[in-house]
């Protein structure tokens, strides 16, 4: 196999959707952390890639994880969209599999039933029962806040 | 003159080169995923703020890639080789914690880099002279307490080559 035109190291990337304008080609921007060779920083330097995108389903601004192809498409676009990891306005919390916006969640988190309340009520009333009749300290029952 | 910045420890060659995390050949991207306020994220900013330029010193083809406040909590996510993902969930744990298990799943282990170092000995043999691209020395006129190089002092007469041609020329 040539090496000449395959990239050679860039087998996956990740990087932000910068541009959408051309047909079935997304313009996306990488950052890789490069040391600063006299301050011993390492900076953000960026680098724009042209990823194939058939069904041109990449906006502005999404995170992506570009394949790179085994034979250049053009002369430019060297890779291909693999998947889009953050969409942009649709962001999925991994953890959870829930919509989220910034550091909130767009939807409750309502997955735990609603009987613990009464149960926590009750809880607190035998607290105080005990607390009141012996000095006990009694720290309040951890309960995950909904 | 103390060095400027919060713990400028960090940008020091040492410090960067004590890093204990190498990644599986496998690992091409690593990206942070952590919130700028909050008790929950403060391990992960730790760990960007003191790992991360140890890793990427030490790994320098892996992409890292941070970003903040996307989700309300933090996480680490890996990129290997095959298309596989690895989701690492950081809330609430220490960045020394982070760093360990970061270390124990994806980072290569001891032995694994004990053989590499052995390998790459057994390239770089300090027995062997030749060109400086593949051994340490080119000749044995470089080493302290040898013979030095004829270019530099001339040998006496009687390490010669024409002077012991000579002799034995004249006992024949």
């Amino acid at each position: 196999m040539s090496v000449k035109h395959a990239s050679v190291h860039a087998k996956w990337i990740i990087g932000r959707v910068i541009g959408t304008k051309m047909q079935k080609t997304a313009k996306v921007r990488v950052t890789r952390l490069v040391l600063d060779p006299y301050l011993l920083k390492y900076y953000n330097n960026r680098k724009t890639y042209f990823a194939h995108d058939a069904l041109q389903q990449c906006t502005v601004g999404d995170i992506v994880l570009l394949k790179a192809l085994p034979e250049p498409k053009s002369k430019h676009v060297k890779h291909e969209l693999a998947e889009i990891v953050y969409k942009v306005g649709r962001v999925v919390d991994p953890l959870t599999g829930k919509n989220v916006a910034g550091i909130d969640f767009m939807e409750s988190l309502s997955d735990l039933p609603l009987k613990e309340e009464t149960t926590l009520s009750e809880k607190l009333q035998e607290l105080n029962i005990s607390a009141a009749s012996s000095e006990a300290e009694s720290p309040p029952a951890e309960t995950p806040s909904s | 003159m103390p060095m400027k910045g919060r713990f400028p420890i960090r940008r020091t060659l040492e410090y960067l080169q004590k890093g204990e995390i190498i990644f599986k050949n496998r690992v091409k991207i690593m990206t942070v995923n952590y919130n700028t306020h909050g008790e929950l994220s403060d391990g992960a900013r730790k760990f960007v703020f003191f790992n991360i330029p140890q890793i990427q010193y030490k790994n320098p083809w892996v992409q890292i890639m941070m970003f903040k406040n996307m989700t309300p909590s933090p996480f680490l996510k890996f990129y290997l080789d095959d298309g596989e993902q690895v989701l690492v969930d950081v809330e609430g744990k220490d960045y020394k914690q982070i760093s360990q298990h970061v270390k124990k799943i994806l980072g290569k282990s001891e032995e694994v880099l004990q053989a590499e170092a052995q390998a790459k000995m057994q390239a770089s043999n300090p027995a062997n002279f030749g060109p400086k691209k593949y051994c340490l020395r080119e000749c044995i006129c470089e080493v302290e307490g040898q013979v030095p190089c004829p270019g530099t002092t001339p040998l006496p007469k009687e390490m010669t080559g024409k002077y012991r041609a000579q002799m034995a020329a004249s006992q024949d």
